[in-house]
């Protein structure tokens, strides 16, 4: 593909010098390490009284030392770092008049948006990548456990996702730094959909249950259940749920399903503890295939759409 | 009114009364007495005699003979006598005695009469035949004489079992009932009549597999032989152990009882119920399976009967998680011979919304008197069909794409 090699490794480039870039990247692994080494001194409290821990490693990411877990944080702030990877992507480039000399080049139209999007997506998985590996050693030092292959093909398997993930709202950037010429009202339309799918949905949710099923839920299981069953069909609309249900399943073995309220028999109760015990990863993984889909689906459409757009687009007008 | 009477009518009456006094006198006891005047005078100053109770007898071999021996004094005067055995065949011990002692004299009061006790005991070697006995007594002054003959004849003892020689043995349990893996004890009174301790040598026949073994009563201990003391009895335990596959019906059991030619037979009979004992598992030792939620998964599993008896009626329980689904083909079993094995198709269908992970189930097979527990592993797996369609999926987004790429690429 002719130019994807270099509008690539000129786009690495920019960002790597960018200290919007470095900043963002300070903060994160600032916040991921501290908050590793709070769960790194809470863990200890935390095995207490387990007869026999199993996936100590994983606890290194699930754990909430000082109220965020690293996987609840990248849930809420990963989409930041697509949309200020992404929001001005194509609008600067514009706004700047290089566009249209860049495309005076002998380079296809196609492989400055797959090169943007890509050298974007590589920027995520090394960052992503190498949080988790001091997260790792970190966790080695401070709590001496070696992670077992399951534990780090859970891991594994969890980076995946999370780039997917972040993608996702950088396939969106992209497509906002398209439609809108204005870099502040692209980035602004895209806090507004951050801000959406991250709080209104969930507190929409609750409110459209709430309304649809009648009145007193408290004391009425198959009401409560129904209101449950509502709230969940309206928050897996957010990728955000999508990703939280997806890896919080992933990273910890022991947790079966999705769903957040659970209807348990008294017998199931006693079959079901007789033989607890992890789920090997590719139940977890069955389990959450779905979201997972959903997810990639979602990235890909995306990014699709705004191929489709940019392709489209009148560019030498201006 | 007397006075009326006149002179000839009181002659008469006088003449009657005087007649039946007369009478009176004649019928009075007058003679008896002259009678008895003239038997003191017959009374001898001095008669005794002697009698043996039973001069002849016949006895089995080996038993003893015991009779009395009886003095009678019928003389005025009271009378000592010297009383011994004067002829003993050989091989036989004889005695002369009270309850309390050896007797070689003995004192007769007149008019009384008095028992010895005669006692012969013969050894082992007596054979059958006739035996003379003679009793002799005989006053200090030699006046009365006595010989008695006792005769003794000893017969071979019958064969039957009934007749017991030297040891006896006696049970008051003869038939025990019970299933096959139970254990018997049978409790046996072992007597002996044998005049000397004796070591008894104790055998038992039973049907073959059985295990037989005697010990002393209130001991664990195995014994072969038991010594008894002459004329003790002990008490002795049969402790019989059927193989755990004997069929059921009764069972004969011999009990032999020997020292020497001192023998007894006893025989046991032990009633076998049958045991109940059942198998169950998979052919090939699997208690785990998969399954899909909302999906039937099956499995069989076999039921044997273990036991000696034939099971009847053996139903299939099982304990599951809320709305799952477990059933049975057959749903149960009406027969099962001892030995035989069936097959039983198990169908376990979880709820729709179960979680994956690990299940127990738990499945009871409940025959006549026992019951077996099965406990499967059921693990719930996420239908993988949902797999498939997500690549699905993905391919047409990627297709999708790929067109795109295709047609607006190259610009």
């Amino acid at each position: 593909m002719q130019g994807f090699g270099a509008i690539l490794r000129k786009e690495l480039a920019d960002h790597f010098s960018s200290y919007r870039f470095l900043i963002l990247f300070a903060l994160i692994a600032m916040v991921s390490l501290v908050s590793t080494y709070m769960v790194g001194l809470d863990i200890r409290h935390s095995l207490e009284g387990a007869a026999k821990p199993r996936f100590v490693f994983l606890l290194l990411f699930t754990a909430s030392g000082v109220g965020f877990s690293l996987v609840q944080f990248v849930a809420f702030f990963g989409p930041l770092i697509g949309l200020i990877l992404g929001f001005d992507a194509i609008n600067r480039e514009r706004n700047e008049g290089t566009l249209s000399k860049l495309l005076a080049q002998p380079i296809y139209r196609d492989a400055v948006i797959n090169a943007k999007f890509m050298a974007s997506v590589f920027i995520i998985a090394l960052m992503l990548v190498s949080i988790v590996l001091v997260i790792s050693g970190l966790g080695l030092i401070v709590i001496g456990v070696v992670p077992g292959p399951e534990e780090i093909l859970r891991i594994a398997v969890y980076l995946c996702i999370s780039i997917v993930y972040i993608s996702l709202w950088l396939a969106v950037a992209i497509l906002f730094s398209i439609l809108f010429r204005s870099i502040s009202t692209s980035a602004l339309s895209m806090l507004a959909v951050w801000i959406f799918f991250t709080f209104f949905v969930s507190m929409g949710a609750s409110a459209i249950a709430g309304a649809l099923v009648s009145g007193s839920a408290a004391d009425n299981p198959a009401a409560i259940v129904k209101s449950a069953r509502i709230q969940n069909a309206i928050l897996l609309a957010s990728p955000m749920e999508l990703y939280n249900d997806a890896t919080s399943t992933i990273i910890d073995p022991m947790r079966k399903t999705t769903r957040k309220l659970l209807q348990v028999g008294v017998m199931e109760q006693i079959s079901m503890s007789r033989f607890s015990g992890p789920l090997p990863l590719s139940a977890s993984i069955l389990v959450v295939w779905p979201y997972i889909v959903m997810l990639l689906a979602l990235m890909l459409i995306s990014f699709g759409i705004s191929y489709a757009v940019f392709m489209r687009q009148e560019i030498r007008s201006l | 009114m007397n006075m009326h009477l006149s002179g000839r009518t009181g002659k008469l009456f006088y003449g009657i009364v005087t007649l039946v006094m007369l009478v009176v006198w004649a019928a009075a006891p007058g003679p008896s007495r002259a009678d008895e005047a003239a038997c003191r005078e017959k009374k001898p100053a001095r008669l005794i005699r002697m009698a043996v109770e039973y001069p002849g007898v016949v006895v089995p071999l080996g038993d003893d003979v015991s009779m009395d021996v009886i003095f009678t004094n019928k003389g005025r005067s009271d009378e000592d006598l010297d009383v011994r055995v004067a002829q003993v065949p050989p091989r036989w011990k004889v005695r002369l005695k009270t309850y309390r002692y050896t007797v070689t004299g003995v004192h007769v009061a007149s008019g009384e009469e008095k028992r010895i006790t005669f006692e012969a005991h013969p050894s082992k070697q007596v054979t059958p035949g006739d035996y003379l006995f003679l009793v002799a007594a005989r006053t200090p002054d030699g006046k009365f004489k006595f010989r008695r003959r006792i005769q003794v004849t000893v017969r071979r003892k019958n064969t039957g079992n009934d007749e017991v020689k030297g040891v006896k043995l006696t049970t008051s349990y003869p038939v025990l009932r019970g299933p096959s893996d139970a254990k018997f004890e049978f409790s046996l009174d072992v007597e002996s009549k044998l005049d000397k301790d004796a070591i008894f040598d104790l055998f038992a026949k039973g049907p073959e597999g059985w295990e037989i073994n005697f010990k002393p009563a209130y001991e664990s201990k195995y014994i072969s032989s038991l010594r008894l003391k002459a004329g003790q009895s002990s008490s002795v335990a049969v402790e019989v152990k059927p193989p755990p596959q004997a069929p059921a019906r009764e069972y004969p059991l011999h009990i032999r009882v020997s020292s020497g030619d001192a023998r007894a037979e006893a025989t046991l009979k032990v009633v076998l119920t049958g045991t109940y004992a059942l198998d169950v598992g998979t052919p090939n030792g699997l208690l785990s399976l998969d399954a899909h939620q909302g999906k039937p998964a099956s499995l069989s599993f076999y039921v044997k009967n273990t036991g000696s008896a034939a099971n009847n009626d053996i139903k299939f329980l099982s304990f599951k998680p809320e709305n799952w689904k477990v059933t049975f083909k057959p749903q149960k079993i009406t027969t099962l011979q001892p030995g035989e094995l069936k097959q039983v198709e198990l169908s376990i269908t979880p709820y729709s919304e179960a979680l994956v992970g690990d299940y127990a189930v738990n499945v009871r097979v409940a025959g006549e008197k026992v019951e077996k527990p099965l406990e499967f592993r059921v693990t719930v797996k996420a239908s993988s069909a949902w797999g498939w369609i997500g690549i699905g999926i993905i391919l047409a987004v990627v297709g999708g794409l790929t067109v795109l790429f295709r047609k607006l690429g190259r610009r």
